[in-house]
């Protein structure tokens, strides 16, 4: 597929050094467009949804935060720790406004595998599909998250057991 | 007819495309605004060279405005009031602008350029602010995750600040940046020390500073840092004072102890400071042997899941019960937090449940 004006611009927000020091996009030179059909493609291929997985990283992250900053268990097999660095970052999509810098570690200790994700991670992949460039610092791989996040294909509902 | 307004109007199009990109380079490299003057808080005149960012150009006159990301538009953190000079905002600058900010002129100082004589205005205890050569002499892991470096100042030979300020650590180029970087963290050293300052930094994921620290600074590097900066200090009255951290929060809270410490001041004291185990616990002996020094200092650690090996006696729990447990009345106390948005905000609240007034519960919040 061609990509947009819309997009182009988008891109151009990702690029190292315009809202962020790294930018978005790692070392990956594909069009943004193809990035996200990629993902897309990937994910229902999983057989499950953008949301489902932002709905799921935002439940962790908001169980995590009980924890006061520290690592917290959260039912059935997660370790949780959310923690905060100064200042925002701006989507680049544009809105909502300055997102803040936390960061949300999920150990699985059933299979004993961790990741890390941020707030504006939550965003992108929610909104609008984005699960950063190949090669970003903060790229996620959608089976990644499904397999350490337990997203069950089918999930659409993702409230946890308290 | 038709074609030929579609010619009209590209070609105008394409002209002003062309005129602007013009307008571009010409400013970048041709532009000339000559001596320009900015004058601070009404009283300090400066003669600058027009053309840069107005934070380089401060800079260029030892006046650091607070930067994490070295100027590059990506923390929001470098605002300052112009209240003259400063043109329109630009689209850079307004992402990070509230409309309350953009209705009292506050501009983003790493990207609006000096282009005519401009007034400005910003905090005072800024010009006390300078950028420090220093030395690192001391580099230890007080947890798995948080390490301690002790920096010996070099140049200028003497740091003054208050207990309870934060210093921007600049990072170098290394593997995981191509330029250098700023971040902020607190000072956990007694302040008249002025020739050493020590600070506890936890390894965040993925994060450049820290990744740098943990796993690159060595002793006998030589580091750049600008400061003091904050506003979080002692305040010099006869209450009650209750201090919550967690994890790297305890660097200003020691700092404020020891400079307790060594000054005399004896007003009852309470320190709760939350981890999750053990291993997450630091300095506990320190907090010991001022708890002898302060007869009215109380240290409360507290863990929210004990391992079975630790063999724990203390408090158990959350931080936030805790705190309760142990306050009575707040209406004499005064709070001093720092830690995560989410603990501060969490502590707030206990806090104020307990009557300790709003206005006397002074916290650095990591966001």
């Amino acid at each position: 597929m061609k990509q947009s004006p819309q997009l182009n611009q988008v891109q151009e927000n990702m690029r190292p050094g315009v809202l962020t020091l790294h930018g978005f996009l790692g070392t990956d030179k594909r069009d943004l467009v193809e990035i996200l059909e990629e993902d897309e493609a990937e994910v229902r291929r999983i057989g499950t949804t953008h949301r489902v997985i932002a709905d799921k990283m935002a439940v962790l992250r908001d169980r995590g935060k009980d924890g006061l900053g520290e690592f917290i268990d959260v039912e059935p097999n997660f370790e949780v720790r959310v923690d905060s660095v100064r200042g925002g970052i701006p989507s680049p999509f544009g809105g909502p406004g300055l997102i803040p810098k936390t960061n949300t570690t999920v150990r699985n200790t059933r299979i004993g595998r961790e990741i890390v994700y941020t707030d504006i991670n939550i965003h992108l992949i929610g909104e609008h599909g984005f699960y950063e460039g190949k090669g970003s610092l903060f790229r996620l791989e959608p089976h990644e998250l499904v397999e350490i996040l337990e997203i069950n294909p089918e999930e659409q509902q993702t409230e946890l057991p308290r | 007819m038709f074609s030929a307004l579609i010619i009209s109007v590209g070609a105008v199009s394409g002209i002003s495309a062309f005129l602007a990109i013009l307008m571009v380079i010409a400013d970048a490299t041709i532009a000339n605004y000559g001596e320009v003057k900015i004058t601070i808080n009404g009283d300090h005149e400066y003669e600058v060279r027009g053309g840069k960012p107005l934070l380089g150009t401060l800079m260029e006159q030892e006046i650091f405005i607070p930067s994490a990301c070295g100027g590059r538009g990506s923390c929001g953190l470098c605002k300052v009031t112009v209240k003259e000079g400063a043109g329109q905002y630009l689209p850079t600058e307004l992402p990070w602008l509230s409309e309350e900010e953009q209705q009292n002129n506050v501009r983003l100082s790493c990207q609006l350029k000096v282009k005519n004589d401009m007034q400005i205005e910003i905090p005072e205890e800024l010009f006390n602010v300078k950028e420090f050569q220093s030395k690192v002499t001391k580099v230890r892991d007080l947890t798995h995750d948080i390490k301690e470096v002790t920096l010996e100042v070099v140049d200028p030979p003497d740091i003054s600040m208050v207990p309870g300020q934060f210093v921007q650590l600049r990072i170098p180029e290394y593997e995981l940046t191509d330029e250098p970087v700023y971040r902020a963290y607190s000072v956990a050293s007694n302040p008249s020390d002025t020739k050493h300052v020590e600070l506890e930094i936890r390894l965040v994921p993925n994060g450049i500073a820290t990744t740098y620290v943990h796993n690159y600074m060595k002793e006998g590097d030589e580091v750049i840092f600008n400061g003091p900066y904050g506003d979080f200090f002692l305040r010099e009255t006869e209450r009650e004072i209750v201090c919550i951290a967690g994890g790297s929060g305890m660097a200003p809270i020691k700092s404020i102890l020891l400079s307790m410490a060594e000054k005399g001041i004896n007003r009852r004291t309470r320190y709760f400071f939350g981890a999750r185990s053990k291993k997450d616990l630091f300095l506990v002996e320190e907090m010991r042997r001022l708890e002898q020094e302060l007869p009215n200092f109380e240290f409360i650690p507290a863990l929210s899941n004990p391992e079975e090996e630790d063999e724990w006696q203390g408090e158990t729990g959350l931080i936030t019960d805790v705190v309760a447990k142990h306050m009575e009345s707040g209406e004499n106390t005064e709070a001093y937090l720092c830690g995560s948005p989410g603990m501060i905000d969490a502590c707030v609240k206990v806090l104020s449940d307990k009557g300790v007034p709003d206005e006397l519960t002074y916290y650095d919040k990591f966001g």
